[in-house]
């Protein structure tokens, strides 16, 4: 069981999160107010790299909808890479993957934000 | 690890019970811990994930809902609380979430459909709907006497 964690990394004027341990309701306050920063000082082309990530739930998932329709109206987005795949065939069977973006590459998903 | 025949005959037929304060910063481990217990009876992993999620998500509505402070809880006096009680039969895991917190029109909340929702961008009020596509059976009941109890019942495919 890994606590969990956020690091940061600027590459350009995409902001990279990279998360570690389980993101439910109780841990999710933490990365809500990483995101709102970021959105405040104007990044909305956010990476959220999930490679070490063992948990997602509801809570975390509808906020990142949230994060990502917000950004999206600035002509940004809040996407994820390096799903693991238990994450990522819960999130395909809900539908999540719709409505949010998921990369395996690291380049290939930050030439992603400036493809448009 | 692959389990011997009569390892996975002892798992079945077993009751468990864990109490833990009703705080999210027990969540992970409830997770853990009906986790693992769904991978000694032999669940696949796709459906462990999915027992994993449905329960998270009933705890996480106890508290963020049930103990909401102001709320009027069923037993106002006690500290919050989440009790499971897990018992696994031979081809099913039953697992009862207990609280007293307040009560719950479980039956008349009907939220739209998971895809409608995120056709709309909603960004909550998915928990209920995830517990009703991945378990089998999931029903609430509430009295004064025995508190909230919300059973989730996941059934065990024979392959």
């Amino acid at each position: 069981m890994k606590d969990f964690r956020i690091e940061q990394e600027t590459k350009g004027n995409i902001q990279i999160v990279r998360l570690t341990g389980s993101l439910d309701m109780y841990s999710f306050p933490r990365l809500e107010t990483q995101l709102n920063t970021h959105l405040q000082q104007g990044h909305y082309a956010i990476l959220l790299d999930c490679k070490d990530l063992d948990y997602i739930g509801s809570a975390g998932l509808g906020a990142l909808i949230g994060f990502a329709k917000q950004a999206r109206e600035k002509g940004g987005d809040v996407k994820l890479l390096n799903v693991p795949e238990r994450i990522y065939k819960i999130i395909e069977l809900l539908g999540f993957t719709k409505v949010l973006q998921v990369h395996t590459d690291e380049s290939a998903a930050l030439a992603s934000f400036t493809a448009h | 690890m692959s389990q011997p025949a009569h390892d996975a005959g002892h798992a079945a037929d077993r009751k468990l019970s864990i109490h833990t304060p009703g705080h999210g910063s027990y969540l992970t481990y409830i997770r853990n811990f009906v986790g693992d217990l769904a991978r000694q009876v032999g669940f696949p992993e796709e459906d462990i994930a999915k027992i994993e999620m449905s329960v998270d998500e009933a705890c996480s509505n106890v508290v963020k809902h049930a103990y909401a402070p102001k709320k009027k809880w069923l037993w106002q006096h006690r500290h919050p609380e989440i009790r499971l009680d897990l018992q696994v039969q031979a081809n099913q895991i039953i697992i009862e979430i207990h609280d007293h917190g307040q009560q719950f029109d479980f039956a008349a909340y009907r939220p739209d459909a998971i895809p409608e929702r995120l056709k709309d961008m909603k960004t909550n009020g998915y928990g209920i709907s995830i517990m009703r596509e991945f378990m089998d059976e999931v029903t609430y009941s509430s009295s004064d006497a025995t508190g909230n109890t919300l059973r989730l019942v996941k059934y065990l495919k024979k392959t």
